[in-house]
């Protein structure tokens, strides 16, 4: 990547025009739309799927031990990382770094993952509190060991929630006032971002079900990236804590470009929501149409899962009957 | 490779002292030291070659690929070997008492390493469990109502039963609750994935892995087979084979066994064996039934003969030995 700058600049151009394109030929205004790898991944799965979400499907579904695990994580290792500034860094103890951070989140009713744990220490919900802090040691402990310590010299973290609810959220707007947004997942990024470009944006998976999904989430995060922070990033590393593996992406243009194109493609789908839900027209079949909730009714879903779906893990499925 | 003594280890509190006893001195008793880690003497390379290989083979029978790959865990494994028909039974089992009693024992476990300081009741086990996303128990003790009171009581029995006997942990274990592992073979086109109660040690700690495997029934041999495959997993991944797999029984059995290298090439040779049964079901040739007491709970029972036919076992009045039947043809 000759040009950093320039290829955001240009992909900037690129998805706000195919954004502002879709938006004025919509029959009516979709509502707001946040674009996460989330949206994108359902997107690129299964068009027909992500339109029938509807609202309760597209918004943020709250917080739960799972869903706050990388935020928790990444604020409890700040806070350590905080903490010994001055002096020689100590490797965290997972847990111990949880339960340090949690103990300070005592602002009830703040924003962000740090007003969740506030809210569940008031009402003394131990149980989902242990539950947060097993999810989040977890992602913790695997962050560190994929990537090592010391931790790679230059990395700083990303979408950090501070202790008192106030966070460093990593979004970007196709212009003012635009009902879509869009957000960067990178966990880490390692190097400074500069105009010469050259840093690496890390993504950290605690347990990867899907390896296909590298190249999607590189791309997807590497163009969020570069239209949040307007430089491109040199490669995006995509770790795995159940593997230990790092897969590292480098990114070019034609990376950024499919990255912006699953961008656009969750707006255009949101777009079209609002006059057309679930259509077994571009319902795309995968292992997914076993847990999606239209399932019974959704044509090709059912064929597929009468057929190759059939096969679970590499293996055919005998019924009962 | 370096492992924890047998006769010394009697408890997971055992485990952790010795495993962290440092090196070999006179006051350990002359066992070796444990404390720098578990040399892995190259055995995590060899077993990752065997067990690559083993899967392509099977892989060039079997068809899989990264994109469609052979997806094994203990169940599969398990299954595979012991009735390979059984293993192809989709959907989830239903919830009975004996599986509601092993997940909320084995949530005990979870939330006295968790929160140490809380005492472990039933209703917290069930809170901490639903927290998590898993309602079978909370489900089922509400499906049973009124009548769920001798179930509760069990439940309480056996959570009381290991948290008296569970240890606080220090956080420089790097306590690790459901820690998910997982090895690619073949380049993606078979995946061995497990999901291990608690993890202990281990890379990039300073100290050695202890796998624990928490049980909710009664002690039996078969339970070995679980750790093995996880010390397997965990070798493969961080390239250091684990000290110890400790399985904590809410019997009140703690067994404790160290990992020597014949434990990970009997785990390796199980996958394998796996594999080589997987391959041909794959291919599409049909999965051999093994009738045994298994068939009792069978979801594919209905609609497997040979299962249909078999029956509990009897005791010969001649010999006093239990022998199994297979009636019909």
């Amino acid at each position: 990547m000759t040009d950093p700058v320039g290829a955001a600049d240009r992909l900037h151009d690129a998805v706000s025009g195919a954004i502002d394109d879709i938006l004025a030929a919509a029959t009516a205004p979709p509502g707001p739309v946040f674009v996460g790898w989330a949206a994108a991944g359902d997107a690129a799965a299964c068009p027909a799927a992500y339109r029938a979400q509807g609202e309760d499907g597209w918004g943020f579904p709250g917080w739960s031990p799972t869903r706050a695990a990388g935020a928790i994580a990444r604020a409890a290792l700040d806070l350590h990382l905080d903490d010994q500034r001055s002096g020689a860094y100590r490797m965290p103890d997972p847990l111990e770094a949880v339960r340090a951070w949690m103990r300070g989140a005592t602002s009830v009713g703040a924003r962000g993952v740090a007003g969740w744990v506030g809210d569940l220490r008031a009402e003394r919900d131990t149980a989902t509190l242990a539950a947060a802090a097993a999810a989040s040691s977890r992602w913790l402990a695997g962050f560190v060991r994929v990537l090592g310590w010391p931790l790679p010299a230059g990395l700083a973290l990303l979408n950090v929630t501070r202790d008192d609810g106030l966070g460093v959220a990593a979004r970007w707007w196709p212009r003012k006032g635009s009902p879509v947004s869009v957000g960067c997942g990178a966990d880490a990024r390692i190097g400074r971002m500069r105009g010469a470009g050259g840093h690496t944006l890390v993504v950290h998976r605690p347990a990867a079900g899907d390896d296909r999904e590298v190249h999607g989430r590189a791309s997807f995060e590497a163009a969020a990236g570069a239209l949040v922070h307007r430089v491109a990033p040199a490669a995006v590393v995509v770790t795995a804590g159940d593997t230990g593996e790092r897969a590292r992406v480098e990114v070019d243009g034609d990376m950024l470009a499919a990255g912006g194109g699953m961008i656009v493609e969750v707006v255009r789908q949101r777009a079209l929501a609002v006059d057309r839900g679930h259509d077994p027209a571009d319902a795309t079949p995968s292992a997914r149409c076993r847990w999606c909730e239209r399932r019974d009714t959704c044509l090709p879903g059912r064929d597929w899962l009468a057929g190759a779906g059939r096969w679970r893990g590499g293996l055919p499925v005998v019924g009962p009957g | 490779m370096r492992s924890v003594p047998t006769l010394t280890a009697r408890t997971l509190a055992d485990v952790l002292e010795l495993v962290h006893a440092g090196p070999v001195g006179p006051s350990h008793g002359g066992h070796e030291g444990h404390g720098d880690g578990v040399a892995d003497d190259g055995v995590s390379g060899k077993l990752r070659a065997a067990l690559d290989d083993a899967a392509r083979r099977a892989g060039t029978v079997g068809g899989w690929t990264a994109d469609d790959p052979l997806r094994l865990s203990k169940g599969p494994v398990t299954w595979l070997l012991r009735c390979p028909r059984r293993a192809l039974a989709g959907g989830d089992a239903a919830a009975n008492d004996d599986m509601v009693a092993g997940l909320a024992v084995d949530a005990a476990a979870k939330l006295a390493t968790l929160a140490p300081r809380h005492p472990v009741t039933v209703e917290a086990v069930v809170g901490y469990l639903a927290a998590s996303g898993d309602t079978t128990v909370g489900d089922h003790l509400a499906d049973l109502g009124a009548a769920a009171g001798p179930l509760l009581a069990d439940i309480e029995a056996r959570v009381q039963c290991l948290v008296a006997a569970w240890p606080a942990i220090d956080p420089v274990w790097w306590p690790r609750v459901e820690e998910p592992v997982r090895a690619r073979l073949a380049g993606g086109a078979v995946v061995v994935s497990g999901r291990l109660d608690l993890l202990l040690g281990g890379t990039p700690t300073d100290r050695p892995a202890v796998v624990v495997e928490v049980k909710g029934g009664r002690w039996h041999d078969g339970m070995r087979a679980d750790g093995h495959l996880y010390a397997l997993l965990v070798t493969l991944r961080d390239g250091r084979p684990p000290a110890a797999i400790v399985t904590v029984v809410a019997d009140g059995t703690t067994q404790v066994e160290p990992v020597r290298p014949a434990v990970l090439e009997s785990a390796a040779d199980r996958v394998e064996q796996a594999l080589a049964v997987a391959a041909p079901i794959a291919a599409g040739e049909p999965a051999a039934a093994r009738p045994g007491p298994h068939c009792t709970h069978c979801p594919v029972r209905p609609a497997c003969e040979v299962g249909r036919d078999w029956r509990p076992a009897e005791v010969d009045p001649a010999g006093g030995r239990a022998r199994h039947v297979v009636s019909g043809p």
